[in-house]
């Protein structure tokens, strides 16, 4: 239930599993949760979005949080090329992630393309966005405010990715050019 | 109704209606919601309550005490958030995005990246459909009868000239057709070591004129070539030795292929 991917979202609420393996699947999870360990995985339980900026911690019930089977290590460079993941998209993924949540979780899909054009071209900014927005990394809300999505609840460590940009030093600064247009269009 | 209090009326309408626009903007994260002073703004909507006297004037107050409440929800959010571990202030974000390189921040990313495991799978029901789908479709020959495309011909043996010939494939690779651009530019060049820009591009028909042009762009992003400006004409200077860019080209110029343009050209 937690592998295979049965509708446009992986993983399983808990009332499918509870359904599936009975009220004491808590547990049958925490077991498969240590078998895993041994491939490198992990089970990752993403409690369903609080509707509203004022009220603190999960509005919907327990039923409706997912659960995800993750890796628990990190992909190097390389392995995340074979998955076919470029460093422009990466980068523009972080740039975008950290913009939302430095703006407490919702950005202007406008500043947000911006910002991702100064690292992969400003046309590549706005396939990016549409991409990041269909594979469930960001999400846009009625309002046309852009806020993280479920995926990033459930794939991304929030405290160290800001972490590591707060400690950060720039880099030299041939590596900081902006990409050009030209230069990024015939790569995409 | 006295034309002082008109006015004063109209001037607390409009008081409200700014306030009302400045909570939006804090709400769709144009602001910092401490920019708003939450008493100045209760003291303004006090001072107009007196004055409503329509249904409008009191939908309008209603809308300026629930935009102020949202305010001061986003106020109390954003000090929780700054207590949280993920607090950086937005601006020196963006200062830190400008500064870092792609490569950094996609190592940050990766360093912070647990991707889910997903496996698409077929399922009874998808199995079931594509079955049916498979019986009901009629054989190929049949589908054929149906586009009218006249008598079939069975497939035949072809080599890569005939391919060419029909556009399939390219005679020379793309690195090759730039060698040789590159070995004609520095042989039209010469003495005088210039080409004039169209008159190096142009060719017997348009597509070749665009293709060439396709190509001196890379011969002179990848540093085989110089292009340069004066006044109105623009000259093609070949390098004896192509000098590539590491970090790509430092700049990028579209030049329109327009018929005027070609015309000009001898």
């Amino acid at each position: 239930m937690l592998f295979f991917k049965r509708g446009r979202v992986p993983g399983a609420r808990s009332w499918e599993l509870k359904t599936g393996l009975g009220k004491g699947y808590a547990k049958i999870l925490e077991q498969l949760d240590e078998n895993l360990k041994d491939l490198d995985l992990e089970v990752k339980k993403v409690e369903p979005q609080s509707q509203s900026d004022f009220k603190q911690g999960p509005e919907a019930g327990e039923e409706e949080s997912r659960y995800f089977v993750r890796l628990k290590g990190t992909l190097a460079p390389k392995e995340a090329r074979l998955c076919g993941w470029r460093i422009d998209n990466l980068a523009a993924l972080a740039a975008a992630l950290v913009l939302v949540v430095s703006k407490q979780g919702k950005s202007e899909r406008k500043e947000l393309e911006t910002v991702i054009g100064n690292k992969a071209g400003r046309w590549r900014a706005l396939t990016l966005m549409d991409t990041f927005l269909r594979s469930g990394y960001l999400e846009e809300d009625e309002e046309g405010l852009v806020k993280l999505g479920w995926r990033t609840r459930a794939e991304l460590d929030l405290p160290s990715l800001m972490m590591l940009l707060a400690e950060s030093t720039a880099s030299s600064p041939e590596s900081s050019e902006p990409v050009e247009d030209d230069q990024a269009s015939i790569e995409g | 109704m006295t034309t002082t209090e008109k006015v004063h009326r109209f001037s607390g309408k409009r008081e409200l209606e700014e306030l009302i626009q400045t909570c939006v903007s804090i709400e769709n994260r144009r602001f910092n919601p401490f920019l708003l002073d939450i008493a100045e703004a209760l003291s303004i909507i006090r001072q107009h309550s007196n004055q409503l006297r329509t249904l409008d004037d009191h939908l309008l107050d209603m809308r300026a005490i629930t935009s102020v409440a949202r305010v001061v929800g986003l106020q109390s959010a954003h000090l929780r958030f700054q207590s949280s571990s993920l607090f950086i202030d937005p601006s020196m974000v963006k200062q830190k995005l400008d500064s870092l390189s792609r490569e950094q921040l996609a190592e940050f990313l990766l360093l912070s990246w647990h991707p889910i495991v997903e496996l698409e799978q077929l399922t009874l029901a998808s199995t079931k459909e594509a079955k049916e789908f498979w019986e009901r479709m009629l054989s190929f020959f049949e589908r054929r009868k149906r586009l009218h495309l006249g008598p079939f011909d069975n497939p035949e043996a072809t080599n890569l000239a005939e391919l060419a010939k029909m556009r399939v494939v390219d005679e020379k690779a793309y690195t090759r057709k730039m060698q040789d651009l590159w070995n004609e530019l520095k042989k039209r060049a010469g003495e005088d070591e210039t080409v004039d820009y169209w008159d190096f591009i142009k060719a017997s028909n348009f597509a070749q004129t665009v293709t060439r042009a396709q190509l001196v762009s890379f011969l002179v992003s990848y540093g085989y070539a110089n292009l340069q400006r004066k006044d109105n004409t623009m000259f093609l200077v070949p390098k004896a030795k192509p000098h590539p860019h590491p970090e790509g080209s430092p700049l990028s110029f579209p030049i329109p292929i327009t018929k005027e343009a070609l015309v000009r050209a001898k």
